[in-house]
């Protein structure tokens, strides 16, 4: 494994070396990323049920040991795999940031990216843990600013601020995990002695600061306003990875907890809130990336539902429920690195043919990039769960769980499990409706703005490569669904203390395959005997009750989703704005969704920050005497606190 | 043995499926005062229509092309996953007869039916497209809370399992949650069979056929009879998880013969809803006729979950 580390670091620091040649520094960097992943990946894969350890030679502050048990080996898996997917695809991508940013510095962040995110999932100690986690955040913010747009700066410092939000949780959560067990190795934490009462609050702490990482709700905010703003690669491996390492470590720490049931229905309720909310979000945005984006969010919860499953499971003592509620969240985990990864990397082509974000200004793009949209189609019944796709597999096992967990005896879990139920159902009926959207506005229909489609063409072939291989993946990860389960209990079972259960009762994706081509068959059976009319289609305009047609006509993504937002109207405002010039001229209507919990939740505190900020700016007026005097005045109390209290 | 019985399941739905539609079409107009079409009319209509030509949108893609298979397709495989033909004791069936790949494979059909739509670039296409959607927003949560009572009443999401469960009284109506969903489950199914007041025409035939409007000739056939077998089959799910009775007999094809007569009952009679509903805009007609299946289904909610 070290080799592997070693190698991402020498490639990210070449890449900065080659400053001066950023072509050559491109092709170094990402081939090289995709090669080392490439081979990151099948070593993790075939370690799979090992543990293994590296210690940092030389000596420094504190001498960082690195491990990977078998779930730290399945997510660096998963790290490695999907940046090889994602740097494959880069090769090509990286190119349309020529003129934007240095394509070595991209090449370079893009290799330490991934490589923090190895090493924080390998780290078992608390220092070099949270040094790295903020590596890997620091990381992503400068990704993030790649793509230098107007206000890049202001979004940055939202995502920043929510990180360091989460960071300080997290920091404050494993220090006092660290004091109760009196080191700072996190493989030594275990059994930790402490009450429910403080078990409940560490986990909740944890739960705010990996959470928040992982885009849980009410965090949501920066996933939309940071995807948005990088580059496609880079939110692929952000919102396909990065926020897999959070959701890694939330697992690995909370396990280090006494178990209580309490756990269960908090991941309960929160996965519950964060499908809604995401999916509420993603279906009435305009925009396609944010859509995606906010969908992140959608499928955390979704993850949760399934991790809540498991706690609940560990914390009655029941290694059934626990066992498939594990493996329903690891399998969601890891369709959804694949699924997101894949339409992140989608968005990257669309954006780069037509240079729009806006799904109002689309359409009719798939007779212009024909293998892009079939890819994309796939992505997105994948992303709806639909059978016989893998979405579908990992949705099917956490229904499963939600079942079996609310057939006990007793209110409260039978409240939670259906909550989570009900959630994950209405999730499923609006992803229907967002991503038929999204992909429906995009590729099909007319062109609403013909000039952005004008110039559009299929992107190259390694561009397309490595999404038809993650396309080829949802379709393999739903059909060999039992495979999977199997890889993923024998990874489980290294983490629940009961070692004799296994998942019994699973539905046979290659058996709904199977009815479904035997469905497939009757109506051409049916139209040959009955002699239909196969002569040649006429093609007309699209009718329109007798109008002339005008590609105006369409249904748009704003009235496509009007009844919903009318429906929801107590959750989500908008501002309706008409401009009218005069009687003969066009009316300009413009429409506005504000994130009811931006407004309720965020803003009053970054105004309240910005005020304090202002105030306390008088102590800051740049003569040097009166900072010395600061440093004098506090060293007197220092003293004089050290002399009475010490 | 098994895939033969469900490929007769299957074949005689789709040949009686629209003898259901021409009774009903006929009691329809007898309640209008009208001699009305002959019961056999929609056959007529679906053998014409085979020998029609057909013209298309010149906005269309390949997903207007396959849209039709892909409707049939998923209708049909939400009517196998129904256990009429087989039963609990069936090894391979089992693993496929399941709630939630029924409801799946129903959210399938939606989102063909919203893409074909939308893929036409018709105006009356895209807001039927979006209706689809909207309507499957208000009714998917009452289905699965009507739901949630019985399997975790029963501990499984299999249907066979379900059905053999209610058909021995071990678990059923001495249940009052149990009693208490299926009112509002088959309240929603009907919502799902897509008749007034839930077709949400507001005045406008285009409206109404949506995407359908802008197929024609073979297509338009088979779309068709994949909405007919839907239809069937969101009341069939009603019979298979709350009156399983018609699987009481042991001969699969007694059983099967005894389920499209109930079924056909149920289609018939959702001609009293109907001819004598009112017609309501979307907005209010979801809002306010959906409230109530939402309370009937959350009241069977409770009483589960108070462990009644």
């Amino acid at each position: 494994m070290q080799t592997i580390y070693t190698l991402f670091l020498l490639t990210s620091l070449v890449s900065l070396a080659l400053y001066k040649k950023p072509l050559l520094a491109q092709k170094i960097g990402f081939g090289g990323a995709s090669l080392i992943s490439l081979y990151a990946a099948v070593f993790f894969f075939s370690n799979l049920d090992e543990t293994m350890l590296w210690k940092l030679p030389g000596s420094f502050i504190s001498l960082p040991l690195f491990r990977l048990d078998s779930l730290g080996m399945f997510f660096s898996f998963l790290v490695s795999f999907i940046a090889f997917a994602v740097s494959l695809f880069s090769f090509d991508y990286a190119k349309f940031y020529e003129k934007k940013a240095n394509l070595a510095v991209f090449a370079s962040l893009f290799n330490a990216f991934i490589l923090s995110m190895l090493l924080v999932i390998a780290s078992d100690n608390v220092f070099s843990f949270m040094l790295l986690w903020e590596v890997m955040t620091l990381l992503s913010a400068l990704l993030i600013l790649i793509n230098d747009e107007e206000g890049a700066g202001k979004r940055v410092m939202i995502y920043l601020g929510i990180a360091q939000v989460g960071a300080s949780c997290l920091m404050v959560a494993l220090i006092i995990m660290a004091s109760i067990a009196g080191t700072f190795e996190f493989s030594q934490f275990e059994h930790l002695n402490i009450g429910t009462g403080m078990s409940i609050t560490l986990f909740s702490l944890l739960l705010l600061g990996l959470g928040s990482k992982a885009g849980m709700f009410p965090f949501h905010v920066w996933l939309p306003i940071a995807y948005c703003q990088c580059p496609s690669n880079a939110s692929a491996l952000m919102s396909g990875v990065m926020i897999k390492v959070a959701l890694f470590a939330f697992i690995k720490f909370s396990l280090l907890l006494p178990q209580v049931v309490t756990f269960g229905y908090i991941l309960l309720a929160i996965g519950a809130l964060s499908c809604i909310f995401g999916i509420i979000y993603a279906l009435i945005s305009n925009d396609y990336k944010a859509s995606i984006a906010y969908s992140s969010c959608e499928n955390v919860g979704i993850i949760f539902l399934g991790l809540g499953g498991a706690f609940y499971g560990l914390g009655t003592d029941s290694p059934t429920i626990a066992l498939m509620g594990f493996i329903a969240g690891f399998y969601h985990i890891l369709n959804h690195a694949v699924f997101k990864s894949l339409l992140f990397m989608l968005s990257g082509n669309i954006f780069t043919e037509t240079q729009t974000r806006d799904m109002d200004a689309l359409g009719g793009l798939h007779k212009k990039m024909p293998i892009t949209s079939v890819i994309f189609f796939v992505a997105a019944l994948s992303i709806c769960a639909l059978p016989p796709l893998n979405g579908f597999a990992s949705e099917w096992l956490i229904y499963k769980t939600s079942v079996i967990g609310g057939m006990a005896e007793g209110g409260s879990s039978r409240f939670f499990f259906s909550l989570a139920v009900i959630a994950l159902s209405i999730t499923g009926a609006m992803a229907i409706m967002a991503f038929s959207k999204v992909y429906g506005a995009i590729f099909l229909g007319v062109a609403r703005d013909s000039k952005s489609i004008e110039n559009a063409k299929e992107v190259s072939v390694g561009r397309l490569i490595p999404l038809a291989l993650l396309a080829s993946l949802c379709v393999g990860f739903g059909l060999f669904m039992n495979d999977v389960v199997g890889m993923l209990t024998k990874i489980v079972l290294t983490i629940i203390p009961q070692t004799s259960v296994g998942v019994a009762g699973l539905i046979s994706m290659p058996l709904i395959v199977a009815i479904m081509l035997l469905c497939s068959l009757l109506p051409f059976v049916f139209l040959y005997f009955l002699k239909a009319n196969n002569k040649e289609v006429r093609v007309s305009d699209p009718w329109a009750c007798g109008f002339l047609y005008n590609k105006n006509m369409q249904i748009g993504s704003n009235s496509f989703t009007g009844d919903v937002r009318k429906a929801l109207s107590f959750l989500i405002k908008h501002e309706q704005e008409i401009k009218l010039d005069g009687y003969f001229s066009k009316a300009v209507y413009t429409k506005k969704t504000h994130d009811f919990f931006w407004e309720k939740l965020y803003k009053p505190v970054i105004d309240l920050v910005m005020q304090i900020a202002e105030e306390i700016g008088i102590f800051q007026n740049g003569r040097t005497n009166l900072y010395a005097g600061y440093i004098l005045i506090y060293l007197c109390l220092i003293l004089i606190f050290g002399y009475y209290y010490l | 043995m098994d895939f033969i019985y469900l490929l007769i399941q299957l074949v005689s739905a789709i040949i009686v499926a629209p003898l259901f539609d021409g009774i009903s079409r006929k009691l329809r107009a007898k309640f209008q005062s009208r001699i009305g079409p002959s019961i056999f009319q929609t056959y007529y209509d679906i053998f014409k229509l085979l020998k029609r030509g057909r013209t298309k949108s010149s906005s269309t893609s390949y997903v207007y092309q396959i849209a039709p298979y892909l409707l049939f397709i998923s209708a049909a495989a939400m009517f196998c996953a129904l256990p009429i033909t087989y039963g609990a004791n069936s090894s391979a069936l089992t693993h496929f007869s399941d709630i939630f790949v029924l409801l799946y494979l129903g959210a399938l059909f939606r989102f063909i039916f919203i893409v074909a739509g939308i893929d036409t670039a018709n105006p009356y296409a895209g807001i039927s497209a979006s209706r689809e959607g909207t309507i499957g927003f208000y009714t998917e949560e009452v289905a699965v809370i009507c739901l949630i009572v019985v399997m975790m009443g029963t501990g499984s999401t299999s249907l066979p399992f379900i059905s053999s469960l209610v058909q021995t009284g071990e678990y059923g109506y001495a249940i009052p949650s149990f009693a208490i969903a299926s009112t509002a489950f088959l309240w929603v199914m009907y919502v799902e069979t897509g008749r007034k007041p839930y077709d949400l025409a507001e005045a406008e035939q285009e409206l109404q056929e949506g995407v359908l409007g802008e197929f024609c000739g073979k297509d338009f056939a088979i779309i068709d009879i994949a909405i007919l077998l839907k239809q069937i089959t969101v009341l069939g799910f009603f019979l298979v998880v709350f009156m399983p009775w018609a699987g009481l007999v042991d001969n699969p094809i007694v059983s099967l013969v005894l389920f499209l007569v109930e079924v056909g009952f149920l289609y018939v009679m959702g001609v009293f809803i109907d001819n004598f509903g009112p017609r309501f805009t979307i907005n209010k007609g979801m809002k306010r006729t959906m409230l109530f299946a939402l309370a009937i289904s959350c009241t069977s909610l409770v009483l589960y979950i108070m462990g009644i």
